[in-house]
């Protein structure tokens, strides 16, 4: 039996891809798991159930088992990155994995108001006083080596996190990372929210794939509604979500650049990116595209201008991409540097989950726009360097702002002066999913609605995979290119802590 | 808490003119700590200190630690994490210094009230030099806020 047969042999629930199952089975479950290569989503919990989410073929499918006793059979010894979402259960819920790989805390570290606030019963605060104590793991613990701190606050424009670096010999020998610096607590301000509130939350889990979160969380809303927006607004939502991979990419870019030392090439990405921004911002209302969605339709300061600003920011690119590329390209030792960091497999890439660019750079063919019925006649599948260097995901990054703004001018014709608006939801009780291809992977929203509002709600993002990935390729790296090394896989500790 | 007393007292301006005049060749220099929000803000200060803002140009910088700064700078709503990190960063500043909030969560929490881990924004908390509001606040308006605080400093010395 394979593990799709195993969950639905499960019983059903009155989510028609979502089955309970008992004890064993889900031991069962995570002992197939170990032989098979299905995608693994995510792992959340309610209070009651622990809920494990996969994408046979692209369609969901979510095995359900009661907490006994507060306590759950772990998935991490059978998918890797589990740990992560393991962590966050027992932060949040309190509820313990068994046979977990890691049960250190993620974002609790003793000095929050209460301990397993989102539980039934939470526990008292946390008794710590001042900064933070770091834990590290056993084999951290055993390295020899000069010890090099770098976080949480570096003055640098970055969300917050702290990073432990054992160097020997001029190198890093071992690293890790602590994080819930910026825990903001969104799955709790989410849980009863109205679902606008609840999209301007998803709205600010991570600046920069601000609209990815939007959008995912919109769709899950309408598909658990039952609903779908139309064509008009689902490819508004296409152009948003082009437009912030192409704001997304060239910050990126510059951030990169920044980190090699190379200023003249990060001024020019920001020149551009000023540029679009500037003249996007008056038509989308806000210069980093938040609040530009709401459950059943967008929200736009000048919708019916929306055609004129995806044609005019094709215009500005076109004009400048050119002389961009070429600069990156052929600027003098730039490549040499990012060519010879960050190298990361694809299979390896694979089994900790983490898709989007860096993937896409590694030669693993993702991209869930491919998915997305709204992307038919723009998305086109294109391909470049696949050695999963930094110089491969940068370069890239400039090939999908380019596609980026192939696509913008393809969706300036169609949208015409459609003005797009919002269709009111029947907000009826029910369960959804919504995917969408984010600037750094897949962003999926699992939304449980209840008497017209958010009962519960889980984000999937790659800057959890990215955590694992970045702390598995620090060794054998100077210590100065820990923040290159960060920037080029996608860390960011604003979307991960939550 | 303890968290920041205090700050950029009529003293600073006095005291910071006798060492550093103001200007393009003597910066404000601004260390930056993101308290744990989205990083919207922290995204456009990087947009302010690039083309085609002339920040330098304006009299200011951003440093890496906090003992080469100025003022504190702070985004992102208050985590109960960050707050130790952020009066370490403040005590490690040399006198006389400031305090600066940008974005609405760094002032009284934005979207981000006070929960179990948030501690909310600086507001009620401590005296705040200059408060740049906005979700975020675009970097014209920071640097406008920014040049305000000079020009009305350096009026009133």
């Amino acid at each position: 039996m394979d593990v799709v047969s195993l969950i639905c042999a499960g019983e059903h629930t009155q989510t028609h891809w979502r089955f309970r199952l008992d004890e064993l089975a889900w031991r069962d479950m995570v002992d197939l798991l170990r032989q098979d290569d299905l995608p693994f989503v995510g792992l959340w919990c309610d209070g009651e159930d622990v809920h494990a989410l996969f994408l046979p073929d692209g369609q969901p499918l979510a095995a359900t088992l009661r907490l006994e006793n507060g306590r759950y059979p772990a998935l991490s010894p059978a998918r890797v990155v589990s740990s992560l979402y393991e962590r966050v259960i027992y932060d949040l819920y309190g509820a313990e994995a068994m046979w977990a790989l890691d049960v250190r805390p993620l974002l609790d570290h003793d000095v929050w108001s209460a301990s397993a606030p989102l539980s039934a019963a939470p526990g008292r605060g946390g008794q710590h006083k001042g900064i933070l104590a770091f834990q590290p793991s056993d084999a951290l613990l055993a390295a020899k080596g000069r010890v090099e701190d770098v976080g949480p606050a570096t003055g640098s424009a970055v969300p917050p996190f702290y990073t432990r670096l054992v160097l020997s010999g001029g190198v890093v020998a071992n690293a890790e990372t602590q994080t819930g610096y910026a825990h903001r607590g969104i799955a709790a301000r989410s849980r009863h929210a109205r679902v606008e509130d609840a999209c301007r939350l998803a709205g600010r889990v991570a600046a920069g794939s601000s609209v990815a979160h939007q959008v995912a969380f919109c769709k899950a809303v309408e598909n658990a509604c039952g609903a779908r927006v139309g064509t008009e607004v689902a490819l508004l939502r296409v152009a948003l979500l082009e437009m912030e991979r192409l704001f997304h990419h060239l910050y990126k870019l510059a951030a990169l650049a920044r980190l090699a030392g190379v200023h003249l090439v990060a001024s020019h990405c920001m020149a551009l990116r000023e540029k679009l921004v500037a003249q996007a911002a008056p038509v989308t209302g806000s210069r980093l595209l938040m609040d530009v969605c709401t459950p059943g339709g967008v929200s736009l300061r000048e919708a019916s201008q929306m055609g004129d600003l995806c044609a005019s920011l094709y215009e500005l690119g076109r004009q400048a991409y050119p002389q961009l590329a070429l600069l990156w390209r052929e600027y003098p030792g730039l490549a040499v540097l990012l060519g010879n960091v960050g190298r990361v497999q694809a299979d390896e890439l694979e089994r900790i989950g983490l898709d989007g660019p860096v993937a896409r750079a590694s030669g693993w063919d993702c991209d869930g726009r491919r998915m997305i019925p709204a992307y038919e006649g723009l998305w086109r599948y294109t391909s470049g360097r696949q050695d999963g260097t930094a110089e491969d995901r940068a370069l890239l990054l400039l090939d999908e702002v380019e596609e980026s703004l192939r696509m913008l001018d393809l969706a300036a014709a169609r949208i015409g002066l459609n003005a797009g608006g919002s269709t009111p939801l029947s907000m009826e009780d029910g369960e959804g999913i919504g995917l969408v291809e984010g600037p750094w992977g897949g962003v999926l929203y699992w939304v449980r609605l209840a008497h017209g509002r958010v009962a519960e709600a889980f984000c999937r993002k790659p800057e959890t995979s990215a955590l694992l990935a970045f702390e598995q390729m620090l060794p054998n790296h100077a210590a100065a290119d820990t923040a290159l090394l960060a920037c080029s896989l996608g860390m960011n500790a604003a979307a991960l802590d939550g | 808490m303890g968290l920041i007393r205090a700050v950029m007292q009529t003293a600073f301006w006095k005291d910071r003119q006798k060492r550093k005049p103001l200007g393009p060749r003597w910066p404000l220099l601004l260390f930056h700590v993101d308290t744990g929000g989205c990083g919207g803000c922290g995204m456009e200060l990087q947009a302010m200190a690039s083309l085609p803002y002339d920040m330098q140009g304006a009299g200011f910088g951003f440093v890496t630690s906090p003992r080469a700064a100025d003022v504190l700078l702070v985004t992102g709503p208050l985590t109960r994490s960050m707050a130790p990190v952020l009066q370490a960063a403040w005590d490690a500043m040399p006198n006389p210094k400031g305090l600066i909030s940008v974005g609405n969560c760094a002032l009284d929490g934005g979207l981000f009230s006070e929960n179990y881990a948030v501690m909310g924004g600086l507001e009620r908390r401590v005296t705040v030099d200059l408060a740049i509001a906005g979700c975020p606040p675009s970097p014209q308006d920071v640097l406008n806020g920014l040049c305000a605080m000079l020009g009305s400093a350096a009026q009133s010395r």
